[in-house]
């Protein structure tokens, strides 16, 4: 066969291996880290996609990104009265109460949603309990009332909302949630009495992710502290829905909204079939409601997070220039040891283009060997990560890998060009001369 | 074949080194003809140029002046012309160091055949047993007797059937018993097979072995004995 760039690279193997980790790590740089960046993004933005509904309702004034937006946000009035408002176009309006709570060492979304008509199926894209129940179906109170009944009631109950739609809402007193003969103005042990009420009708409850529950170690019946609150874990839903936690979104609003329960964050917005979301979006967002289509999530995350991807993709591009200047200095010596083997073969009339393709066939074997390499330990890699930080997703695409592919090969030929043109270059009757 | 019947043939070369005054003028207008099936031994003391004789005739090295001339053409001046005649018409041998270190003994030879566009074949073989190295043949010359590496060398020079074999100092690192083996195999080689060989030597045994001896001195062919 006489394959001289394999009897070569076969010749010297410590040094070629090394140059091909060198290739694979930057190659395993490209892929394990846009898989990273891209993946836990998109990972996101799957799950916002997953929700079984077109549009997203939110205040006007938070402007075109609501990627980070959390807390209060739109009334609860200006999203449940959309299906009676647009009975043309909207089956359904589900409101969310947003907000961030750490759990197994991570800030996770959580969400507000209520148990009635199962609205948190449409939260879940339609995903049911694996494990355990949905929150406040164990009401330990004599009236049998749920903590989000129990908060309704005691709060709205003497003052309907009124509030014409535009305006906000003004925040309510609750005096009567005092128990008798407490102090008034005793605010410690009001609230005290509050949590009591919230607890014993199963407010403080969390249904949680299955991946969430996988990366914490969590149960269900377990009780974790997160947010200055304990909270009991009741059921696992499958991993892909739109938080990793649910809870009430009564008990969202009044513990995470400032005790206002008239406003969440945003709402959910099922279209009727065979509408067309953009014209739906238009007609529902006025002055101060926004509409946009739930794909425009993606694209929002793309927006804010795409200057990480530029950092990601900067930091990929300095290893692999790296990498590949290895390989050079690499095959640049290996031509200027060989220059004898060189002149041999020029002697018995090798072309220049025969030459050339020797230290070609040499870095392109080097680079294959470390594609093999780099594609390698990034599964290795996406395995670790997805192993020690459940939560992280890397998704590694084909694009990706094709793309490291091409990198490989331009690298390869980029960095071989020098030192062929040196070995094209090698003076044969000095070489076969001098010793 | 040409008129006058030379199948390699030098004239009026001219060959320096440097400039100035550190120049060293190899050739001086040197002329040699080799006839077709002729062997012809230079030989000539230590640095006379007698290697760069041999590299400007086998189109490795341009000549300042002169004309290099290939069955009566004469060379072309690009190295692209130049390197196609050294595929199809010459084989070299060197005095050490002629095969890759990484590569077989037929490897050595395949890759030559390969870059001159041909393949292996059982005339390969052959000549490997008629070489009496046949039993190298997958071994790397680190695995090879200096005498082993030179026959295979020899083999290479003549597996793509060259119309001319040059020889620089083929058997200078080898002992007398070794170098009386190789000597032998190439009078057999221009015996049987009217094979024209050039061989440089600085030993007179060895240059006793061909059919005409040449002398340089001062950058000229000085005499010829038969
Ligand atoms: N590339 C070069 N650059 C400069 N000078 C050179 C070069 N090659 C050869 N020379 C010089 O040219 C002269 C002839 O060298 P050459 O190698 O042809 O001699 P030689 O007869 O083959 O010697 P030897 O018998 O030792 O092999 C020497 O003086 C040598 O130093
Ligand atoms: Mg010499």
């Amino acid at each position: 066969m006489g394959n001289l760039p394999l009897a070569n690279i076969l010749r010297h193997k410590l040094r070629s291996v090394l140059s091909a980790v060198g290739i694979g790590i930057g190659i395993c740089m490209l892929v394990t880290l846009s898989g990273l960046a891209r993946g836990s993004l998109y990972e996101v933005a799957d799950r916002w996609e997953s929700v079984d509904a077109e549009l997203i309702v939110y205040p006007r004034i938070w402007g075109d990104n609501v990627t980070t937006l959390s807390g209060v946000g739109l009334p609860d009035r200006r999203i449940v009265h959309l299906p009676e408002a647009h009975p043309d176009i909207v089956i359904d309006a589900v409101p969310a109460f947003l907000w961030r709570m750490e759990l197994a060492g991570q800030d996770q979304l959580v969400v507000g949603v209520d148990s009635a008509a199962e609205a948190w199926k449409r939260l879940t894209g339609g995903r049911t309990l694996i494990r355990g129940r949905w929150c406040e179906q164990d009401v330990r109170a004599d009236d049998g009332r749920t903590a989000s009944q129990w908060l309704t009631e005691t709060l709205l109950a003497d003052e309907p909302d009124t509030t014409p739609p535009g305006e906000s809402p003004r925040l309510p007193d609750w005096p009567e949630t005092q128990p008798a003969g407490a102090p008034r103005h005793d605010a410690v042990l009001s609230m005290r009495h509050i949590q009591a009420q919230l607890r014993q009708r199963g407010g403080f409850e969390l249904v949680i992710d299955a991946r969430l529950a996988d990366a914490g170690g969590y149960h269900v019946g377990q009780t974790v502290r997160a947010g200055n609150h304990d909270w009991r874990i009741v059921g696992v839903v499958p991993a892909g829905g739109l938080g990793r936690v649910f809870m009430p979104r009564r008990v969202a609003q009044f513990v995470f909204g400032s005790g206002d329960i008239r406003v969440s964050t945003l709402g959910f917005v099922k279209l009727r079939d065979g509408v067309e979301p953009g014209e739906a979006a238009a007609r529902l967002t006025d002055a101060t409601r926004q509409a946009v289509q739930v794909r425009q999530y993606r694209h929002m995350l793309e927006e804010k997070f795409g200057v990480m991807f530029r950092y990601v993709d900067m930091v990929n591009v300095i290893a692999l220039v790296i990498a590949f200047l290895f390989i050079m200095v690499t095959l640049y010596t290996m031509v200027l040891q060989r220059t004898r083997d060189i002149a041999i073969l020029k002697a018995c009339g090798a072309s220049n283009g025969f030459i050339l393709r020797q230290v070609m066939g040499e870095s392109l074997l080097l680079t294959a060997a470390g594609l093999v390499a780099g594609v390698g330990m990034s599964f290795l890699a996406a395995w670790g990560i997805e192993t020690t930080r459940p939560l992280l997703t890397v998704t590694i695409t084909w694009r990706w890998l094709v793309t490291a592919a091409g990198v490989a090969a331009v690298g390869a030929v980029a960095s071989a060009l020098y030192p062929a043109w040196r070995a094209t270059r090698v003076d044969v009757a000095a070489a076969l001369t001098l010793e | 074949m040409s008129e006058n019947g030379y199948i390699i043939e030098g004239r009026d070369l001219v060959k320096a080194y440097g400039t100035g005054r550190a120049q060293v003028r190899v050739l001086r207008g040197l002329n040699l003809a080799v006839a077709r099936g002729e062997f012809v031994s230079v030989m000539g003391p230590s640095g006379c140029g007698k290697s760069t004789l041999l590299h400007v005739l086998g189109l490795i090295t341009p000549a300042d002046s002169g004309v290099v001339a290939l069955d009566g053409e004469p060379a072309p001046d690009g190295e692209g012309g130049r390197a196609a005649l050294r595929r199809e018409r010459i084989g070299f041998v060197f005095q050490r160091f002629n095969l890759l270190n990484v590569l077989s003994a037929i490897d050595n030879v395949a890759i030559s055949l390969r870059l001159r566009g041909q393949k292996l074949d059982g005339n390969v073989r052959h000549l490997f047993e008629w070489m009496g190295v046949a039993h190298v043949m997958r071994r790397r010359p680190a695995e090879m007797s200096i005498g082993e590496q030179q026959r295979v060398a020899v083999v290479r020079a003549l597996a793509h059937r060259p119309a001319i074999v040059l020889a620089d100092e083929p058997t200078g690192n080898l002992d007398s018993e070794n170098a009386e083996a190789l000597l032998a195999l190439l009078v057999n080689l221009n015996r049987q097979f009217a094979q024209t060989i050039v061989m440089i030597t600085h030993s007179p045994a060895a240059a006793a072995h061909a059919d005409r001896v040449v002398t340089m001195r001062d950058g000229r062919i000085l005499h010829a004995t038969s």
